[in-house]
């Protein structure tokens, strides 16, 4: 086993890893930038080291920095996270290299699924359902041709992507030119590859991933499915398992195909093979493998019971999984929020600023993954996820009312949320009845508009301005043990 | 005490054990069961009605959530009324970002909805779109530039 892990990564995922390098002995190290320097991961962390400017480039994405950052500190492993360097295999390969293990598959696994092009090409061969499109399309004549042959409307997405960047659905020919320039540009800068690719865009499927999980000594199973087709700009902001759509049949049917996927580039490691789901034909296409712990893993963790950021520790180090695809159950229903500094009624623009207040929920069934607390700084340059929101309950409605009250009792100020918005969201009949497309956000929560001010919050506000100034100079003329004029008083009694 | 947040008036004034608010015409009885300052925390009954609400503030802004719903207020009695430069024909940062690209200049004929400049901020690429038919009077920022939120970066005329 390791004796100390650095955690390449940021927020709430690098205390949630680090969390399972505590609860299985092993020190940590955390690193930073400027702009983290009072970040929670750092203060969680056994030690921290310093990585430079607050531009992800200069920090989270230096190659160099974070090799350095591991042989100085005595690291004999390298988690990434997510996101990031996550999935970049010359990253992979830099840390074998100086003999420290990097915790995920190995650099040609992710070489082989990173390239969203060829990874297809792979899929098909390994006969998993592939979404009909194009690759390696050149210039744009080409894309024009290929985009005519598939039938409006069409996604163009970075061959080397994910998470939603460098995406764009193209509903007409007319808007095709600027998308590919706005996809290529976006790609470029994300993934530094401006390569794209071209495919089917299936209107009303659901999204729908299954977690697979694999050691180094070929035990492969999968996890069951997630269903995370609550999206906003091809962003995941609801998942869910298990999916209300799926029946038995269908469930392992994608399950065994999941396996195959990840046995056709020996997988190993947690990954997850993400599938867009046509409710109308029960069919199911593969988009693409995550060759990475995912964001919404805590709701696998909460049906199937498995630690899987400490299952991921103890592959890396060469243990065996020990368990059988047999072994593992879906048992009740889990939800997760993410809590994004984000306004939803001005384009979900990230939201920036210092947190005036904090407060997380508590109770049975309530899991917050956080990585932010009161007084911390939200800045522009990284991801807006303020924290993770994980309620589990034995069925799906009880799950839902589960997180609508925890949703109430998760108190942020300073910047503006989604939580209100997400409050809409759990609150739609659609939702109860599970009938929620990638684009259904989109279609019903484009003019939602936070609500006005009542009475109440009016007064409250009012009230605030008086009592608590009041209360304040109350605290600190009475109660201050250090307060000077305080003896005085005394002394005059 | 007279505040006014957004468009309302609202007057607070000690009564009794409590305090009367007066907005709209109307007077409600306020009294304080408790108040938990480290929370920003206030547990009040309005008219009898038990509110509890958090309440922080940041300079004119006040955030207030009841009920696990969050209101954001701007106190606007007495402070300066700022200059709204959407309304002036001037186009702002929406947010802190880098300037991606300018793809008009000085003098340039444009379109309602034309992208004008696009932005990166938190990886994400925003487009600064003319709200109306007119003409570029000035850029303020070129490619590469560091922007504040709010900051003016291309000035329109009709």
């Amino acid at each position: 086993m390791f004796n100390k892990i650095l955690i390449a990564n940021r927020g709430e995922i690098a205390i949630r890893i680090m969390r399972a390098c505590k609860e299985l002995g092993i020190k940590t190290v955390a690193v930073y930038s400027d702009a983290d320097k009072n970040s929670q991961h750092v203060q969680f962390a056994d030690e921290a080291f310093y990585l430079g400017d607050s531009a992800p480039k200069e920090s989270y994405l230096n190659i160099d920095k974070l090799i350095n950052a591991a042989t100085q500190t005595g690291a004999d492993a390298i988690h990434p996270g997510y996101g990031f360097l996550s999935e970049n295999a010359s990253f992979a390969s830099a840390v074998d290299s100086v003999h420290v293990t990097f915790i995920g598959p190995s650099s040609d696994s992710i070489r082989a699924m990173g390239d969203k092009a060829e990874s297809k090409i792979l899929m098909k061969k390994a006969g998993v359902p592939t979404v009909p499109g194009f690759e390696g399309l050149e210039n744009e004549k080409d894309f024009i041709k290929a985009a005519k042959e598939i039938g409006y409307p069409v996604l163009v997405k970075a061959a080397a992507g994910g998470g939603g960047k460098g995406m764009r659905v193209v509903n007409e020919e007319s808007e095709l030119s600027e998308a590919i320039q706005a996809a290529k540009r976006e790609a470029l800068n994300s993934f530094g590859d401006e390569r794209l690719l071209i495919e089917k865009y299936i209107a009303d499927g659901h999204h729908i991933e299954i977690q697979v999980f694999g050691d180094k000594h070929g035990n492969l199973i999968h996890l069951f499915e997630r269903e995370c087709s609550v999206q906003r700009r091809h962003q995941k902001i609801i998942e869910e398992s298990p999916s209300p759509l799926l029946t038995p049949e269908i469930r392992n049917r994608m399950g065994e195909a999941a396996v195959r996927a990840a046995k056709a580039v020996n997988y190993f490691n947690a990954g997850t093979i993400e599938f867009i789901f046509d409710p109308k034909t029960s069919e199911y296409y593969f988009l693409e493998m995550n060759t990475r712990l995912q964001v919404e893993h805590p709701v696998t963790e909460l049906v199937t019971g498995i630690d899987l950021a400490q299952w991921q520790i103890r592959i890396a180090s060469g243990e065996k999984f020990p368990f059988k695809q047999n072994d593992f159950m879906q048992r009740g229903h889990a939800i997760e929020c993410r809590i994004y500094a984000e306004d939803p009624s001005n384009g979900f623009l990230p939201s920036t600023g210092k947190l005036l207040q904090f407060i997380e929920p508590h109770g049975p069934g309530i899991r917050v993954d956080s990585g932010f607390a009161k007084g911390n700084e939200v800045t522009h340059f990284y991801d807006p996820l303020l924290a993770k929101l994980i309620v589990y309950a034995e069925n799906r409605e009880s799950a839902i009312q589960k997180m609508q009250n925890a949703l109430k009792d998760f108190i942020v100020h300073g910047v503006v949320t989604n939580i209100d918005y997400m409050q809409a969201v759990l609150k739609h009949e659609d939702f109860a009845k599970a009938k929620i497309s990638t684009r259904w956000v989109e279609k019903n929560f484009n003019d939602w508009k936070p609500a006005e001010p009542e009475l109440e919050s009016l007064i409250s506000a009012s009230l605030a301005d008086l009592i608590f100034v009041n209360q304040k100079s109350k605290i600190e003329n009475e109660t201050d043990p250090f307060n000077p004029w305080k003896k005085i008083n005394n002394f005059r009694n | 005490m007279k505040t006014t947040f957004n468009t309302q008036t609202i007057e607070i004034n000690p009564a009794n054990d409590g305090y009367v608010a007066t907005l709209e015409n109307k007077n409600l009885f306020i009294k304080i069961i408790r108040v938990d300052l480290q929370n920003g925390k206030m547990d009040v009954l309005i008219d009898n009605k038990r509110v509890i609400a958090h309440v922080s503030s940041d300079g004119a802004k006040r955030w207030v959530t009841i009920n696990g719903e969050t209101i954001l207020l701007t106190k606007t009695s007495g402070a300066k009324q700022g200059v709204r430069h959407d309304h002036a024909g001037g186009l702002t940062a929406p947010m802190p970002g880098q300037v991606r690209s300018v793809t008009v200049s000085e003098g340039d004929v444009v379109k309602k909805g034309q992208t004008l400049l696009t932005m990166e901020a938190m990886k994400m690429e925003i487009k600064i779109q003319a709200l109306m038919d007119g003409k570029v009077k000035s850029v303020f920022v070129s490619q590469g530039d560091t922007v504040e939120r709010e900051q003016i970066l291309i000035e329109m005329e009709d």
